[in-house]
């Protein structure tokens, strides 16, 4: 049984990657979750889940001889879940087929209930698109400013025109107090305002650490509400069959 | 363009006041110091941080370059840190002015340089009674731009008691407006259509 989310912003900076490993270790405690870092052209996940040296990686499943390599090789058990980061060598990267990510998702969401994908911070590519245009649902990350808000619900939008559900949105890195912008966005958005997460230097520290924040401040205020908001996130688990064969007959997205 | 407005030499225009719009018929022209089109805000609001200008910017819109009523908006700076906001065309003070200009691009920005004496009486907060027209010193940066660095450097050059209003006043005044929200989610409809058919992934869509 297993529902795969979608964790995109539309617009860079928004702590997205914090945001997957932090939901992702807050879901591990009810849940079998894996996390992936479907962001190729812009991997990150892996500095901060301190796989900066992990010897395979997605890349190497999307290369072109990628299966001769097992999914289980690039998959680390890392603070009570599975993740998959994505290495950074620019050489892979042009040698990756995306055409691959299908099966590797298809094959992950066989043997998991929560399947978080790291979306890319863009929706400018039809390799970028797909991890929305393929999520059950996606979880949408912003910042409480108005160019992020304009992306945030571009990507609703995106989502919603794919059939994508959204399982809520998230106002993070925020500064002081928000007054009733939550409320006020609430009406845009299709799904509940999941909670609110403040800019902290403790998710700095984290990533420099290469440790989620869960992890390295599990008692800070920013992990307290990243916890909160995985409270109100109810995955609905559904056949994984089916969320493996919707991978499985995806379109093929482009070479990057 | 600014035709109207008196020139820096000429005489001096109403004196304004904290209950007075921050507008180019209130100010003296002074010195022009830069003049451009902008496809991002971060150009010219870090060469102002970046000049410490004291002075103002005039700020055309987009749809006002291309013949539409768009008017025009000045935000003024001291030592290049964004201190009071107001939109001409849409008679908007401060916070909902940042959010009538975001999403403007391509801006027609012009950065004026004044002596600081003359807008000493509207930029201090002790003077008179507070403006409507104050903006958070990093509320340009954050709200135009979306820039984080920007906003940073901003606030790290602003002065400790340059406190503006709420934080995310400008946001509250976006999400108040929504016949320009639609917009903005029907825009992203009909793009992420037209996307699909480009990419081959109409058969995705959702067609219910």
């Amino acid at each position: 049984m297993v529902e795969a989310f979608a964790v995109a912003s539309g617009k860079g900076g928004t702590g997205k990657t914090t945001t997957t490993l932090a939901l992702g270790m807050a879901l591990a405690e009810r849940y079998d979750v894996t996390v992936v870092d479907a962001d190729t052209g812009m991997a990150n996940l892996l500095f901060h889940a301190g796989l900066a040296d992990a010897p395979v990686t997605l890349q190497d499943l999307l290369a072109p001889d990628g299966s001769a390599v097992d999914v289980a090789d690039a998959t680390y058990e890392r603070h009570g879940m599975r993740v998959v980061p994505c290495g950074t060598s620019l050489a892979a990267f042009e040698r990756s087929d995306p055409a691959r990510l299908r099966e590797v998702v298809a094959e992950l969401a066989a043997d998991t209930d929560v399947l978080l994908l790291d979306s890319p911070a863009t929706l400018a590519s039809k390799s970028a698109v797909l991890p929305v245009v393929l999520a059950d649902r996606v979880v949408v990350v912003t910042q409480p400013t108005i160019p992020a808000l304009s992306d945030a619900l571009k990507v609703q939008e995106y989502a919603t025109s794919y059939g994508t559900g959204v399982a809520g949105v998230l106002f993070n890195r925020v500064r002081g107090d928000l007054g009733s912008v939550e409320s006020q966005a609430e009406r845009y958005f299709e799904g509940p305002t999941l909670g609110s997460v403040p800019d902290s230097d403790a998710a700095r520290a984290a990533r420099d650490a290469g440790e989620p924040l869960l992890a390295h401040a599990p008692d800070s205020d920013a992990a307290r509400a990243f916890r909160e908001v995985a409270a109100g996130v109810d995955p609905e688990p559904k056949a994984a069959g089916d969320v493996a064969d919707r991978f499985r007959s995806a379109v093929v997205p482009e070479r990057p | 363009m600014t035709g109207d407005a008196p020139d820096a030499a000429g005489p001096s225009p109403t004196p304004a006041s904290a209950s007075t719009p921050p507008s180019t018929d209130r100010l003296p022209r002074g010195e022009l110091v830069r003049a451009g089109v902008a496809t991002a805000f971060v150009t010219p609001l870090s060469a102002a941080l970046d000049d410490g200008l004291t002075g103002y910017l005039r700020i055309e819109p987009g749809e006002a370059l291309l013949g539409g009523d768009g008017g025009e908006a000045v935000v003024t700076l001291d030592d290049g840190v964004p201190v009071l906001a107001y939109d001409a065309g849409g008679d908007a003070d401060g916070p909902a002015a940042l959010a009538a200009l975001a999403g403007a691009e391509p801006v027609r920005v012009e950065s004026y340089r004044l002596p600081a004496s003359t807008l000493a009486a509207l930029h201090d907060p002790a003077a008179d009674a507070p403006t409507p027209f104050r903006v958070a010193p990093d509320a340009p940066a954050r709200e135009l731009a979306g820039d984080d660095a920007l906003a940073e450097r901003t606030r790290a050059a602003a002065p400790d008691d340059r406190e503006g209003p709420g934080d995310h006043d400008a946001l509250a005044a976006f999400l108040a407006d929504e016949e320009r929200v639609e917009a903005v989610r029907a825009d992203a409809r009909a793009e992420a259509r037209a996307r699909a058919d480009e990419w081959g992934l109409t058969d995705q869509l959702d067609t219910e």
